[in-house]
């Protein structure tokens, strides 16, 4: 006859066998990882051993002084006219939105014009603009004239290019500006005017910050076209990074090798304007979550240099001793 | 065509049956986009055709912008050049070419502007060119003269020859500089808005440009030969108005600068 306590104690002097957990196989990710390797491998390859690339043409041009020079054009370009763009924006975004009917018209028909017509097209206008005007003057509408300039003067190509692209994104802007301010909720609005905001210290310290984080990313994106779009310029003879890679390839022939040039430098502002954005949205989705993710810093710093304290000993077998 | 000319096609070429050939599509009269809105005609579309037909091979003329033709021949995009190429001995290094006309380069500017008579000339103007053409080399090798004195010149190089007139137009520029014969034409079309200045400098031949060492230079050289004996080649220059540009036989390479 078996006593409840001899199988207990039975029980009790075995110690508990180690789970063996293992973890769950995915074969699928093995295989996708193993095809993209060896695709990874050949296009590795295929660059390091077709002469036709000429990277020997590419290191030469690569930091040469009229492609540095081109490259700073581009840089100036994207920021004077992001910064046009983005105050043309705020205001056409603003007087949209106005109660004012010929504020919100006046938006309306610029979005609408600036909108419907190709950058491209907008460019060659602003640079043939003496076409129309061949004097530019300031004075009395309909009235005399004080200050006369000549149109081919006063705009130079870089102007045009600054007019055409700032404009051009001053539209584009202003509606991405809009979606940002009807992000914000209206209670918000409405607590600001029980307060005794006036209308205009609402929008510029309650709506407009709390609006840039649906802002933030649209923007960072148009930055990123407005990088490339500004090689558009070339069209109006300005030396931006694609119109000084054209002029050299014109003469030597080396299209291919040359136009790499021009698109590495791209890519590499391209990276650097999206790790800028990467931290400008941290900035301001602050308190919209408890803890913000870490930045890849961070978690690279935590890999490496995290100290982990040892294991603590498995616990004593000896429970039938008491 | 002439079998023993069309004998002399490489077997590659024959196989294809067609000739892809490429031009810049804004230099009335040599060549341009026809009232249809897609056909390049003109003197070098003729040409071609004639060219084709002497060597029993149909003709895909296709419009490109100048600077890409010649890269598009070593890449094997297109088989023949005809785009009022100046043969010159440095673009003799990447493509080899059949001359077959002459015609220098003329100053055209608007009727009310500086009458700008030669390279000297352009010292303290803006002169608008086509991107890739002789008439670039020139006039930056000019501003680089300029610019050591006190009178720089602006040069702006553009696209391709519509944008050339665009900035003579609008007052971008003084001056614009293009091969006579199409210069010639853009001044009598304007009715009057441009007028020829000065004299036309750096006569040269204009070749037609085939990639190197395919076997195409002679075949192409013997049905110019052949055109220019049989009258086709005269009726085509008459017909356009460019008789003044005739050579007397077609040469291979034959640069003189």
């Amino acid at each position: 006859m078996t006593t409840p306590q001899t199988t207990e104690t039975a029980g009790l002097t075995a110690p508990p066998e180690e789970i063996k957990a293992v973890p769950v196989r995915h074969p699928g990710r093995w295989l996708a990882a193993a095809v993209v390797l060896v695709l990874a491998a050949m296009f590795v390859h295929t660059l390091l051993t077709n002469p036709r690339f000429g990277w020997d043409v590419i290191g030469s041009y690569l930091f040469s002084r009229r492609v540095l020079a081109g490259l700073a054009i581009t840089i100036l370009l994207t920021v004077v006219a992001m910064a046009m763009g983005i105050l043309l924006g705020v205001i056409l975004a603003v007087m949209r939105l106005s109660a004012n009917p010929l504020l919100s018209g006046t938006s309306w028909v610029y979005i609408w014009f600036f909108r419907g017509t190709p950058v491209l097209v907008q460019l060659l206008f602003w640079f043939n603009l003496a076409f129309l005007y061949p004097r530019i003057s300031l004075g009395l509408p309909f009235g005399p004239s004080f200050l006369h300039a000549n149109a081919n003067s006063l705009i130079t190509p870089l102007a045009a290019a600054i007019l055409g692209l700032g404009l051009n994104e001053g539209a584009y802007m202003a509606e991405i500006v809009r979606a940002g301010i009807l992000s914000v909720d209206h209670g918000q609005v409405d607590a600001a005017q029980a307060l005794g905001m006036s209308r205009t210290l609402t929008m510029r310290r309650i709506v407009l910050p709390q609006a840039m984080r649906v802002i933030i990313p649209p923007t960072g994106n148009e930055t990123i076209s407005m990088l490339k779009t500004s090689s558009l310029a070339s069209v109006i003879t300005v030396t931006e990074l694609l119109y000084s890679v054209q002029l050299i390839y014109a003469v030597n022939f080396k299209t291919i090798p040359l136009l790499i040039v021009a698109s590495i430098w791209y890519l590499i502002l391209t990276s650097v304007l999206t790790a800028g954005q990467y931290y400008i949205e941290r900035h301001y989705a602050r308190g919209a979550a408890r803890e913000l993710p870490p930045t890849p810093w961070q978690r690279i710093r935590r890999i490496l240099f995290t100290v982990h304290a040892p294991l603590p000993a498995p616990p004593a077998q000896h429970r039938d001793e008491s | 065509m002439v079998s023993s000319i069309a004998a002399q096609v490489p077997a590659a070429v024959k196989a294809t049956g067609t000739l892809t050939v490429a031009a810049d599509a804004t230099y009335a009269p040599n060549e341009f986009i026809g009232p249809d809105g897609h056909t390049v005609v003109g003197m070098d579309a003729d040409l071609a055709t004639a060219i084709g037909q002497v060597l029993g091979l149909k003709i895909n003329m296709v419009n490109a912008t100048f600077d890409t033709i010649i890269p598009g021949l070593v890449s094997g995009k297109y088989d023949l050049g005809m785009s009022s190429f100046t043969d010159t001995k440095a673009r003799q290094q990447t493509v080899d070419f059949v001359t077959y006309f002459s015609a220098g380069t003329s100053f055209y500017g608007k009727t009310s502007g500086p009458g700008i008579a030669s390279l000297a000339g352009l010292c303290g103007h803006k002169v608008a060119v086509e991107k890739g053409t002789t008439q670039a080399a020139d006039a930056q090798a000019q501003a680089a003269k300029c610019n050591s004195a006190s009178n720089p010149v602006t040069v702006e190089i553009f696209n391709d020859q519509n944008a050339v007139n665009l900035a003579l137009s609008s007052g971008r520029a003084d001056v614009a500089m293009a091969d006579s014969p199409v210069a010639a034409y853009q001044v009598k079309q304007s009715n009057g808005t441009f007028k020829l200045s000065g004299r036309e400098y750096g006569t040269a031949p204009y070749g037609i440009a085939i990639p190197k060492n395919n076997g195409m230079a002679k075949p192409i050289q013997a049905a110019v030969e052949h055109l220019m004996a049989d009258g086709t080649y005269m009726k085509i220059l008459d017909k356009w108005g460019i008789q003044a540009g005739a050579i007397p036989t077609p040469k291979i390479n034959g640069a003189t600068s």
